[in-house]
């Protein structure tokens, strides 16, 4: 998405929501101060481990729940109190809540009846919205009859039909096959981008976050830690949860030779790098980097730190290893197997790595 | 962190304020509940721990006739109990452990004590196998003595035993087959697992069940009062305390007394044995249940439940039998006078007056259930928990209890200052001639049925179904409408059904409510009873079970037992 359309559409402002817990004495506290901005038209995903309080954002959003502090605004007017049902938003539900006694048509129907919609154009909509999700000719059926992917789609038709200012989803695919996620993935891809509608999407699965978001929000234990596009997320965490929670990441000790405006010079693995350093650090310290598997390779070379490979294992796309480098033992991706032969298990070996991915973190 | 949670109190407070509906429906849930359950109890504290009622205490617990009266309803309740309890076990056993023939012969003969009404197998066991019973002195020539403690547990724990096997029955078909399986595994005997694992998992229904016959049998008032014989219990005293003597203050007092046991009985099931059940939490069962193949046990113990089963058909068979003879058990002339009776003379009117009193009551009682159920289970607020218990309150209070918290409580008119709230529902002068207070009491004891079996059904269906309607855009009363009722038709059928016929064969609360204006079946047929006079009693019962069943079609046919979504998909 480009500048000018940068437009918030809906804004959380210092969010607090809090359950009593279990003794009834105390509170848990599952949104800790979270503020966001949303983008009219954007994709924009909230990631992180189960009980980081992500459904209970999109709750907050859908106004299923009201915040203990905080505010809610939906283009600059305050919803925080404002019941669900008149919220413009429709959310996608994780078992998909369909209707069990109604058909696939009423189900869809349902929405465009509450408002009082004239029959004819219910009609016209619904079929529409059944037919651009692949289920024309289904309209009878009830969900009992329905296959998992079809009932997912059938919540998301009911859902689209509703032409909603922001669509929510709470983990949509994680009950589907592995097959089918893939699939419905796209789709739900291909339909928010030709649509345009403004998502807000909850997963855990940052696979799943990569693949849809223009930008996602890492969460852990109620607060956010990191707002960026998918890439950002992925090349530059700003801590070691965000760097370890998306993707594969080794932690590297790395001395710091000197530093200047934003940059610093550090010592990894003995050799001599240049990196960004957004934060103050000291010369002289040991400070923590992060390397991405696939940036670091094995080679025969007797000039590199020597490490011994504990665990070598072959999977098709990328061969993957263990090896170990004095007291640590560093995950490294051959992701072009074919290049060369694979190194075995106990074998002593050079590792190297692309300068440009190392990567600094905060202590 | 105390603040923000105050705060969040308030919130759900105004978020309800907002919904002016949901409010309106919450205030007169509690009115209802207040008004009509916990003011004629509260009533009944009053009066008892009164001027007058205090001394009276001391002197009930200190006078012998007294403690010997509360002694017979204990050892009363204890053998109901664990007959009772037994032959539902039994029941239970055969139903889910045994692949034997007439399964559902034995099921439905459990069912029907549930549409009879309370004292008809008394009656029936007097015809049968009283001083001059058909078969007693007829077949064997003994001039058998029925009245008293025996004839009290032979008729009681046949006529309560239903509920205990259903709780069983559905117990031991939630025991996950798998830890018979791992004990046979373990190289275990029958008769072992039987010992170290099936029983101790259902110790607490077991226990569960034992406890509500216990409290059946001592609130009981029908069946003591036409099979007590001398053997007197706190019921049957306080039924005389207050027709006989005209003493509401001893009533009063003995209703504290009897209401001790019943509401320790209702509070050790709610929050005792419900949380130590632990057969719910095996979820699923897996792998099929093993029966047994004894033969000695299989067939020992379908011959034990037969022979229950045929005494429970001879003994409906003599009233059958017996509304249709001269003189039931003496005089086997064929003579449809009884029905006469009941259909075209005196007793038309209470056959009239029950019915339309039970058929206002049940679909009132049946809303307010689900109503109740439906804000217990979605619905957060304070006191909710309060509004549950008061609503159970209904059953778990002796029936009798109930009809003298009536009488205490709505003798006179209830003003403020000179605006009359709640008129004059008791007595002579009575509004509508008492049926409004009947219709109450109908209300309040069947209220706990549909409200159980409201929360069972709405805790299967997850929130989330009628949480995509709300973001649908639809409100709470469309939702509730199109998503939630649809969805709960079977515990509305059920909650008609238990309602109905709860009012048609409820006596103790009723018995001091009925006026010369109003006459209700239940009352007439004890009245027959107490005279000699089977013959129109029987025709009563079999009047009144015609009814339950007629009433049952009607229910079956408006609102039906299948969700939405069975019955749509097998209409297809
Ligand atoms: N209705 C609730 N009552 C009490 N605690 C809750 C409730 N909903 C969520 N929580 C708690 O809040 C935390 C965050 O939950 P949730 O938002 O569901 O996490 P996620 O969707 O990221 O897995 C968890 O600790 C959870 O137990
Ligand atoms: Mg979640």
């Amino acid at each position: 998405m480009n500048e000018q359309s940068k437009q918030v559409l809906l804004k959380l402002v210092d969010i607090v929501k809090e359950f009593p817990d279990r003794s009834g004495h105390g509170a848990v506290r599952a949104v800790d101060d979270v503020s966001l901005d949303i983008y009219d038209g954007e994709f924009l995903t909230l990631l992180g481990p189960s009980g980081c309080g992500k459904t209970t954002t999109l709750r907050l959003i859908a106004g299923f729940e009201i915040p203990n502090l905080g505010k809610i605004l939906l283009e600059e007017r305050d919803i925080t109190q404002q019941p669900p049902n008149k919220r413009d938003m429709a959310l996608v539900f994780q078992n998909y809540a369909l209707f069990p006694h109604m058909s696939v048509y009423d189900n869809v129907a349902y929405g465009l009846q509450s408002q009082k919609m004239p029959r004819a154009q219910v009609k016209d909509k619904v079929t529409t919205s059944l037919s651009i999700i692949g289920l024309a000719g289904l309209e009878g059926r009830r969900p009992n009859q329905l296959s998992g992917g079809q009932q997912q789609r059938v919540a998301l038709a009911r859902s689209l039909v509703m032409e909603p200012r922001i669509l929510l989803f709470d983990e949509p695919l994680s009950n589907l096959d592995a097959k089918l996620r893939v699939q419905m993935r796209s789709e739900i891809h291909r339909l928010q981008r030709s649509l345009g509608i403004t998502s807000i999407y909850v997963t855990h699965d940052q696979v799943e976050a990569m693949a849809l978001s223009d930008r996602i929000v890492v969460m852990n234990k109620g607060k956010i830690e990191q707002i960026g596009t998918p890439e950002e997320i992925y090349r530059y965490p700003k801590t070691r949860f965000v760097a370890d929670f998306i993707g594969r990441a080794n932690f590297l000790p790395a001395t710091v030779s000197s530093t200047q405006n934003g940059s610093a010079s550090l010592t990894v693995m003995g050799k001599q790098i240049d990196t960004r350093a957004p934060f103050e650090i000291e010369v002289g310290t040991v400070v923590t980097v992060m390397l991405r598997p696939e940036a670091l390779t094995l080679r025969v070379d007797a000039s590199l730190p020597q490490g011994v490979i504990e665990q070598a294992m072959y999977l098709g796309t990328e061969i993957e290893y263990m090896v170990r480098l004095d007291d640590i033992v560093i995950t490294i991706v051959d992701n072009d197997p074919r290049k060369q032969h694979m190194f075995a298990e106990g074998e002593t070996i050079g590792i190297d790595f692309i300068p440009e991915a190392v990567h600094l973190l905060p202590d | 962190m105390q603040g923000i949670r105050n705060s969040q109190q308030a919130k759900q407070f105004r978020a309800l304020l907002k919904d002016p509906l949901l409010l309106v429906v919450l205030l007169f849930l509690i009115f209802f509940v207040v008004v009509a359950i916990l003011l004629p109890i509260f009533s009944i504290v009053g009066e008892s721990f009164s001027e007058e009622g205090l001394p009276l205490f001391r002197r009930y617990v200190t006078d012998p006739v007294y403690q010997n009266i509360v002694l017979n309803t204990l050892v009363m309740g204890t053998l109901v109990g664990a007959v009772g309890t037994g032959i539902g076990f039994l029941f239970a056993f055969v139903q889910v452990k045994l692949d034997v023939p007439f399964k559902r012969f034995m099921h439905f003969v459990a069912l029907v004590p549930v549409i009879s009404p309370p004292f008809a197998l008394a009656t029936s066991a007097i015809v049968l196998f009283g001083r001059s019973g058909s078969i007693s002195r007829g077949i064997f020539g003994v001039r058998y003595d029925i009245y008293g403690l025996n004839g009290l547990v032979f008729v009681m724990a046949l006529s309560f035993f239903t509920i205990t096997y259903l709780n069983l029955r559905g117990m031991m078909e939630a025991l996950d087959p798998a830890l018979d399986e791992a004990a046979i595994n373990l190289g275990a005997s029958r008769w072992r697992i039987f010992r170290t694992v099936t029983i101790p998992m259902l110790l607490p229904g077991i226990a569960s069940s034992f406890l509500l016959l216990f409290v059946e049998a001592i609130a009981d008032l029908g069946n003591p009062l036409v099979l007590g014989g001398n053997y007197e219990v706190l019921a049957t005293r306080i039924y005389v305390t207050i027709i006989g003597l005209y003493n509401p203050t001893g009533a009063a007092v003995l209703s504290i007394i009897l209401l001790i046991p019943s509401l320790l009985v209702f509070v050790v099931q709610r929050y005792w044995i419900s949380r130590i059940s632990v057969v719910s939490v095996t979820g699923k069962p897996a792998g099929t249940p093993q029966t047994i193949k004894n033969p000695y046990v299989k067939w020992g113990l379908f011959a034990v439940v037969m022979f229950i089963c045929l005494l429970v058909v001879l003994l409906y068979g003599a009233i059958l039998h017996g509304a249709f003879v001269t003189v039931p058990g003496v005089r086997w002339d064929f003579t449809l006078d009884h029905f006469d009776f009941v259909l075209n003379g005196i007793g038309s009117q209470a056959m009239r007056d029950t019915t339309v009193l039970s058929g206002i009551a049940t679909p009132i009682a049946a809303v307010i259930g689900i109503l109740i159920a439906y804000i217990v289970v979605r619905k957060q607020f304070l006191g909710r928990d309060l509004l549950d218990f008061g609503a159970m309150l209904g059953i778990a209070v002796p029936g009798t209890i109930i009809g003298i918290g009536y009488i205490l409580a709505f003798n006179t008119p209830i003003m403020i200052g000179d605006v009359t709230i709640i008129p004059k529902l008791t007595g002579g002068q009575a509004i509508f001639g008492g049926a409004l207070a009947i219709v109450l009491v109908y209300i309040t004891r069947s209220v706990p049925a549909a409200l159980r079996s409201g929360v069972a059904s709405l805790s299967q269906i997850d929130p989330a179904i009628e949480e995509a309607s709300i973001s649908l855009g639809a409100d709470t009363v469309r939702t509730f409408r199109k998503i939630t009722l649809p969805l709960i038709r079977p515990a509305l059928f059920a909650g008609l059904v238990y309602a109905f016929a709860r009012s048609m064969t409820t006596i103790s609360a009723i018995i001091f409510l009925t006026t010369p204006q109003t006459k209700i079946m239940t009352q007439q047929i004890l009245n027959e009873v107490e005279n000699g006079r089977y013959g129109n009693a029987f025709a009563y019962c079999v009047i009144l079970v015609a009814i339950v069943l007629v009433a049952i079609g009607v229910f079956y046919a408006l609102v039906g037992t299948k969700t939405g979504a069975e019955r749509r998909t097998k209409g297809e």
